[in-house]
């Protein structure tokens, strides 16, 4: 069983319309989230945020009234599976550092005197400190940046031009881009979960740029005399069936992770769902044309990437 | 199971012979050792995660973050200052004492900073006396400076300052511990973290009782016994003797009275008697009116010096400072010995967790929380069935499109990705590694790029097919051809998730942990593993067409 036979599409050829999409959804998504739509977890923001299961099936305003009372502006949403009796509440008050659970013990209390009928079973809560906040934002932005950058390197090195390490770079660099765009567009948190799925998706998408430069790298080693741009089209062709495949099974798997992982994952399922797709297209339509620009500029000409 | 097969080494060697019996009979010669090697080393995986689970008492290998199991996690701050005002207010008492026992007439001695304090005033005659005995006593660690006329500054070094920081954190890291074990948690996890080392994380899997927990972790318990110069029921009263102003050896404390509602202030020396270091014991005991109390005992060398103070102090009153506060002043009636107690108002859970406090030590420093993380126990269950769940999905997904699209040789890449899977678990378990929610989806992930691996040799193997090649070329070629594909990608995916792997502690660590796991057992299994199933199957034999 093939997918499709002997396939010889013209990726670069159309490549600059998927640019200027790429551009459009970006600009969209820096512009979205600009004017303050992406919203953060707890674990970045800073604050409280109670998940508390009732005994019986919770009745919402009720208990946002009684929560109102001690933290006017608490978000309070039915978590998870309806008939879990879950509610989640997120603490408008900031938890400060002197007195961390001061906020959480009121509302408990709150909800204790309004709403005493039906108790809360079990809770589960994340309380974070404004340091902790800061740091997390800080370090995640750093991680990522500098985890792109020892990619660059590390491709730049195998390859033995930098164009190939600033291609993948460049292309998962717009797939966080890509990715935050979604995540703000339709309104996911950005926890430490989501956070981990862009670094994830980082290495994914680096990855599958590889698998087709080291198809260009090693049919350059017979076909020295033909035009670059030829040579990466063809490589493109060849190593398709396997981009679909190979990214087909690992998008059912994301997708059986959004779909079943729970809310916990959700976030992260549908960042790393979002990102799968990107990635594949990110490779086709914006790595390997950035080295066709490059090349067909004449840069590196006189240089030829060796088999290593 | 008999005893003997309890023990993993013996397991493993019986079951790697057994293996090795099979392979003779079955594989072909040149592939033997191979089938041994890669045999013997699945086996290791299998004993070292065997078994996976809680059941029949037997813990299981794999252990749950505290996100699937329930728990406490804190992340706290030592506030090192504490630790550093303490040190510079020593050295500050030090430098009083011994110009006084050398006779130098010396001013204030004071405070400036918490790293550093000045002496003032010292008399013209005796400066060069002042200046060699501060530099005998602030030999290390400390930098002895003249700011001006009889006016000296010594302030701690760097290197000093340094020291005592992480000894505070490391010191605070060991209270905790003992702590912790009074409340009996299992695997707990205390660590120091953070860019300037001074906060401490502390996992308490399956504690529930948050309150208690945060009670025993956060109480300094720095205990004190202190002579009294005068007690008073305002502190305006207390300090009219002295003109208002608190002598330098001296601070004024506060502690509950007789009558609820007021309190009484005391004025009491600076240097404690004893300290909550010269402790032997301390535990639970009831007083006259069967109030709890608590009874402690002091060290051989804090007994012979509490014994000559009381001694030298009779009817003047003694603070007992935990705090800050003081519980009681009695007054001291006789020379005292090494038993003693502390009455207060204690309820009896209250006297039963400060002694159980004081047992394991003061904390160096007090302590700030930056942020608790709690899972209820059931909420943590959930977690567990939806991440089953998500797996069992994802799995059955590649394995029904592995076998539609690749018909036999998809049979060989589930054998792999099982391998795969065996291999992480295994080396979860091996190394202690916690597996937590995130960690599932890294498992799950870590399947995605194994079927990477695999598609990338299938579809290079289907290649060579078209381009004439036998199949057992074609199969040799694939293989050959792909490595060093697999190579950058790997690498590069390790570098992602080495940087993961920076991400703190917690869930996300754990996802990192077992992503990178993943890609090295995905090297072995998809690629080695894999090869050695396909030139096994084909055997020596001249084949047509291959299932693929």
């Amino acid at each position: 069983m093939e997918i499709i036979k002997n396939p010889q599409i013209d990726f670069l050829g159309k490549a600059k319309y998927f640019v200027a999409l790429s551009a459009l959804l970006i600009g969209a998504g820096i512009f979205w989230i600009a004017s303050g739509h992406l919203r953060y977890g707890v674990e970045f923001s800073g604050g409280t945020q109670i998940i508390a299961q009732f005994k019986d099936t919770p009745d919402v305003d009720k208990i946002r009234d009684a929560v109102a009372r001690v933290s006017p502006g608490s978000v309070i949403q039915t978590y998870g599976d309806a008939k879990a009796n879950k509610v989640l509440v997120r603490i408008s008050q900031e938890a400060s550092e002197s007195d961390l659970d001061a906020p959480e013990r009121a509302v408990r209390q709150a909800l204790a005197d309004s709403y005493g009928k039906n108790p809360v079973l079990e809770s589960s809560s994340e309380i974070v400190g404004p340091v902790v906040g800061a740091e997390l934002r800080q370090k995640a932005v750093l991680l990522t940046v500098l985890g792109l950058l020892f990619q660059l390197i590390y491709i730049a090195w195998r390859f033995k031009g930098g164009i190939w390490g600033t291609g993948a770079t460049i292309a998962a660099f717009h797939d966080v881009l890509v990715c935050l765009a979604f995540l703000a567009f339709f309104n996911f948190e950005i926890t430490l979960n989501v956070i981990a799925a862009l670094l994830t998706l980082v290495g994914y998408s680096v990855n599958d740029t590889i698998v087709i430069f080291d198809r260009v790298r090693e049919n350059l080693l017979h076909r020295r005399k033909e035009p670059m741009a030829k040579l990466l089209n063809d490589s493109l062709n060849q190593t398709l069936t396997r981009t679909l495949i190979s990214n087909g099974t690992t998008f059912l798997a994301v997708l059986g992770l959004f779909l079943f992982g729970g809310e916990v994952l959700r976030g992260f399922g549908f960042a790393m769902v979002v990102g799968i797709v990107v990635g594949t297209y990110s490779t086709l339509f914006i790595a390997v044309p950035m080295v066709d620009w490059w090349y067909s500029r004449g840069g590196g000409s006189g240089k030829v990437v060796r088999a290593a | 199971m008999p005893p003997a097969l309890q023990n993993p080494l013996t397991l493993w060697l019986l079951l790697t012979a057994a293996l090795a019996g099979l392979a003779y009979a079955f594989v072909r010669q040149d592939l033997r050792w191979r089938a041994i090697v890669y045999g013997s080393v699945l086996i290791a995986c299998g004993v070292a995660v065997w078994p996976p689970y809680e059941r029949e008492g037997e813990p299981g290998k794999i252990h749950l973050g505290l996100d699937l199991r329930g728990g406490i996690h804190l992340v706290l701050q030592v506030v090192v200052e504490d630790a550093l005002n303490q040190t510079t207010d020593d050295a500050v008492t030090t430098a009083r004492d011994q110009a006084g026992r050398k006779g130098i007439q010396i001013g204030p001695v004071a405070r400036l900073s918490p790293t550093a304090f000045t002496v003032d005033g010292v008399e013209p005659a005796r400066v060069k006396d002042m200046r060699d005995l501060l530099r005998d006593f602030f030999r290390n660690g400390w930098e002895v400076k003249e700011s001006g006329e009889g006016k000296f500054t010594v302030e701690m070094t760097e290197l000093y300052q340094r020291q005592l920081r992480s000894q505070t954190v490391q010191e605070a890291i060991r209270t905790l511990e003992r702590r912790v074990n009074v409340l009996g948690v299992a695997e707990p996890v205390i660590a120091a973290q953070g860019a300037r080392g001074d906060q401490i994380l502390v996992q308490l899997p399956g504690v529930t009782d948050v309150e208690q927990a945060k009670r025993i972790i956060k109480t300094t318990a720095q205990l004190s016994l202190k002579l009294v110069e005068t007690s008073a029921a305002s502190q305006e009263t207390l300090l009219a003797a002295t003109g208002g102003k608190v002598p330098d050896n001296q601070e004024v404390l506060s502690g509950p009275g007789s009558t609820p509602g007021e309190p009484v202030h005391y004025l009491v020396r600076k240097e404690a008697l004893i300290t909550g270091r010269d402790l032997k014991s301390a535990r639970v005991g009831v007083d006259e009116n069967n109030r709890p109390q608590i009874n402690f005992a002091l060290n051989a060398t804090a007994t012979d010096k509490f014994s000559r103070e009381t001694a030298r102090n009779i009817n003047r009153q003694l603070a007992i400072v935990l705090d800050g506060t003081v519980y009681s002043a009695p007054v001291i009636q006789s020379k005292l010995g090494s038993d003693n107690r502390i009455t207060g108002r204690f309820s009896t859970q209250e006297a039963d967790e400060l002694s159980k406090i004081l047992k394991a030590g003061a904390l160096p420093a007090s302590l700030k929380y930056l942020q608790q993380l709690t899972v209820g126990a059931s909420l943590g269950r959930d977690s567990i069935r939806d991440g089953v769940r998500a797996s069992a999905a994802a799995m059955a997904f590649i394995t029904i499109f592995m076998l539609v699209y690749y018909r036999l040789s998809g049979l060989n890449a589930i054998v792999a990705l099982a391998a795969n899977l065996l291999i992480v678990l295994a080396a979860m378990a091996y190394f202690g590694a916690t597996l937590t929610l995130p960690g599932i989806a890294g498992i799950i992930l870590t399947v995605g790029v194994g079927v990477d691996t695999n598609v990338l040799v299938f579809e290079r193997i289907r290649e060579e097919l078209r381009h004439g090649k036998t199949v057992r070329a074609a199969v040799q070629n694939g293989f050959d051809r792909v490595w060093i594909t697999i190579l950058d990608t790997h690498a590069t995916a390790l570098i992602a998730a080495a940087f993961l792997f920076q991400f703190g502690t917690g869930p996300i660590k754990g996802f990192a942990v077992t992503l990178v796991i993943g890609l090295i057992a995905n090297v072995f299994a998809s690629y080695f593993v894999s090869k050695f199933l396909f030139e096994w199957v084909l055997g020596g034999r001249h084949y047509e067409k291959l299932s693929i």
